[in-house]
């Protein structure tokens, strides 16, 4: 058993590659269409928060790494409990696998964010509520909030993140 | 030294005052031709696309003549869950007529759903929704470069692409390439790279390229950009190697002998493919061309006795048709229709008494020229002759007697007829073709004769009775001799007209036409029916 001693974990290699990201867009963008042409068994139950979406590149470049950091981890926690519910309000099944994949991804995210040494970020449930956030009632505006924030926060993040720009230099 | 100073700042200024202009000329240029292209490709109102992260420009066009003032137009635009902005409005003059109204905004909101509309005089013309990430339309490639590269066909195409912070790895191109004069170009795309080569190339080519880009469509999208302004690069020209053209002469070489070779051993298959041998009839015809160098009518006058003197040709059991020359006569002026001449009359008789000697033959062209071709027939008869005469006293005998013969005009064309019962087919078919004057006529119950001026064969039908006519278009300067009473003789006009006869009116036409008896008469008959050579025309259907 002494070979079986606990060693000091290995550093997660950073995963720059882009392309990781843009599948689960396209994943995300295929699971808005379907439910864009869904007509029953796809409402949502009730209003949630759904993470902001907007990006003004002179305010996004004014905020410094964790900031941003923190925004995209928050709006990724509220995403995922966002389509959690969605996923018990909805009873199309072919509705089930596009929502189960979205969620998967947004865990392979956060995995990918701790590849590029983002610790991980628990925001506070009373500021994930009043700051940055949105309320939405339709299944449709909660899936496309989820793409936008995707492509826009959660894309510019890994770009600027220093574990891959240390890589190209 | 102060002036010195003071020049070269003026120099400075000028020079960049120079390159702002230039820039700014090129910026007109680049956005004059996103506009050209929004009109060509967005169908919506407004048209808006994005050329930086902050840049935003919408624009729609109207008719001089139906547009208003600038005041009376209004641009709002509204991010999702936020308040309505609105944004100022510039109007140019267009080509055509026209007038564009543009909103330009220096700071945008990306990644969040946009409601644009426009209103005039408080009613709302256009409303649009969009994203503004995903109307993206960039600058074209700057600086493109081709060179050569260690490969003879292919080349190193790169370019600078536009300047945009967070979307180099979101571009696309798109590379047109073209040799020099062809409208037919090759298109490759690339994408999240500055630089392609150009592999497959003609050698010795002048090619020309191109670039435009667009984003992904993953994040951002948009439009293509315009063409960057081409480039031109001329490829290596082909080399020679030895050792190709070394080893492509030997081949070729050995081809050839391989070739030769064969064509050698088999060259009389060849030959007699290429020129296949044109067969001859001379193997049939003895001496057609050899002695009579093709002259069918000599060598058949020549044939003819052999032919006469070949027994299956005339003992069969059927009787062959008897011929016998006439001789044409002149017309006695007393009669409207001559009589033949004593000549014919007396040699009917010698030929009815004489059995051994005349021997009439049907293809008796050779007694054209005699005067008595009957009498010259009797010194010259053969055993076949004489077989011939027995077989006319046969007939004679069953025959009506011809009623009367006639004196014709020489210029008239005799035809006589002998009515036979019998099948003649197998003969029909030997004197056809040895018997070319002479026309032979199957007579049937309803079939249809025809009678030619110019004789030739005439289809025969193996039926009971048989006719046999000759004409004596064939005598002109002879006389038409008179067959004896096994024939009727018939004149009718030589005017080259065909003729049909049926055996209906057959008889009519025996009614009608010219019978000559063979009475044996010395007087010869007047003419009993009215007759007009040169006007009777004895034309039966069957």
């Amino acid at each position: 058993m002494e070979w079986t001693r606990p060693g000091l974990s290995s550093p997660l290699r950073p995963i720059c590659d882009l392309r990781v990201l843009d599948h689960f867009i396209k994943e995300a963008r295929d699971a808005e269409v379907a439910m864009k042409s869904c007509r029953e068994g796809c409402s949502l139950s009730e209003s949630v928060s759904v993470p902001q979406t907007t990006v003004d590149f002179d305010v996004w470049e004014e905020k410094n790494g964790l900031d941003q950091a923190h925004e995209v981890q928050s709006g990724l926690c509220l995403l995922q409990q966002a389509l959690g519910l969605l996923k018990t309000s909805v009873t199309n099944t072919a509705l089930h696998s596009h929502l189960d994949n979205c969620i998967r991804n947004l865990l392979s995210i956060n995995a990918v964010l701790r590849s590029l040494n983002i610790q991980e970020y628990t925001p506070p449930a009373s500021a994930a509520e009043l700051e940055g956030t949105w309320r939405v009632s339709s299944a449709t505006d909660l899936l496309q909030v989820h793409v936008n924030f995707l492509r826009g926060k959660v894309r510019l993040l890994l770009m600027d993140a220093q574990a891959c720009q240390q890589d190209v230099s | 030294m102060i002036c010195d100073h003071l020049s070269r700042l003026l120099a400075l200024h000028v020079i960049f005052c120079a390159m702002g202009k230039a820039s700014i000329d090129q910026g007109a240029r680049n956005h004059g031709k996103k506009v050209s292209i929004l009109l060509r490709e967005e169908p919506e109102n407004p048209k808006c696309f994005a050329q930086s992260r902050k840049d935003f420009t919408c624009f729609w066009e109207e008719d001089e003549e139906l547009s208003g003032s600038l005041d009376q137009y209004s641009f709002t635009y509204t991010y999702q869950n936020e308040n309505s902005s609105r944004c100022p409005l510039k109007m140019l003059p267009a080509a055509g007529g026209k007038r564009l109204f543009f909103c330009h905004l220096n700071q945008t909101q990306m990644f969040v759903q946009t409601d644009i509309e426009v209103h005039r005089e408080g009613r709302l013309i256009h409303n649009r929704s969009l994203l503004i990430e995903l109307v993206f339309i960039l600058d074209p490639p700057a600086n493109v470069t081709v060179s050569r590269t260690a490969q003879p066909l292919q080349l190193n195409l790169s370019w600078v692409p536009p300047a945009l912070k967070y979307m180099d790895d979101s571009m696309i191109y798109e590379v047109i390439y073209t040799t020099v004069g062809s409208n037919v170009g090759q298109v490759e795309v690339v994408a999240a790279s500055s630089e392609l080569i150009l592999r497959g190339l003609q050698p010795g080519q002048m090619y020309k390229m191109r670039v435009r880009v667009k984003l992904d469509g993953i994040s951002y999208n948009g439009y293509w950009s315009a063409w960057s302004d081409p480039v031109f690069m001329e490829t290596v020209p082909a080399e020679l190697d030895l050792l190709i053209m070394s080893l492509t002469l030997i081949i070729s070489f050995i081809l050839v002998v391989l070739s030769l070779t064969m064509l050698l051993s088999h060259r009389r298959f060849v030959v007699k493919k290429v020129w296949p041998t044109i067969p001859t009839p001379d193997s049939k015809f003895k001496g057609l061309f050899s002695v009579y160098g093709g002259d069918f009518q000599e060598w058949l006058g020549q044939t003819n006795r052999g032919i006469r003197l070949t027994p299956a040709f005339f003992y069969s059991e059927e009787c062959p048709s008897p011929l016998e020359v006439l001789s044409e006569l002149s017309p006695r002026p007393s009669l409207p229709f001559p009589p033949l001449p004593p000549k014919a009359f007396r040699a009917l008789p010698s030929v009815r008494k004489e059995d051994d000697d005349v021997k009439t033959e049907p293809e008796d062209r050779e007694l054209m020229d005699r005067g008595d071709p009957v009498l010259s027939e009797q010194r010259t008869a053969t055993p076949h002759n004489l077989w011939l005469i027995d077989r006319i006293r046969a007939l004679n005998q069953s025959q009506v007697p011809c009623s009367q013969s006639y004196l014709l005009e020489s210029q008239d064309t005799y035809v006589t007829l002998s009515g036979k019962n019998q099948n003649i087919d197998e003969l029909d078919d030997v004197l056809e073709e040895t018997l070319p004057l002479e026309v032979l006529f199957a007579s049937r119950k309803t079939a249809s004769y025809e009678s030619h001026s110019d004789l030739g064969s005439v289809p025969q039908s193996s039926n009971s009775s048989r006719l046999s006519s000759q004409s004596s278009f064939e005598y002109p300067n002879h006389a038409w001799m008179t067959k004896g009473p096994g024939y009727t003789y018939m004149a009718v006009a030589d005017s080259g007209i065909s003729m049909d006869y049926s055996t209906m009116s057959r008889v009519e036409d025996f009614g009608k036409a010219v019978i000559y008896s063979n009475d044996y008469k010395n007087e010869i008959p007047a003419f009993r029916s009215p007759f007009l050579p040169s006007h009777h025309h004895i034309d039966d259907d069957g």
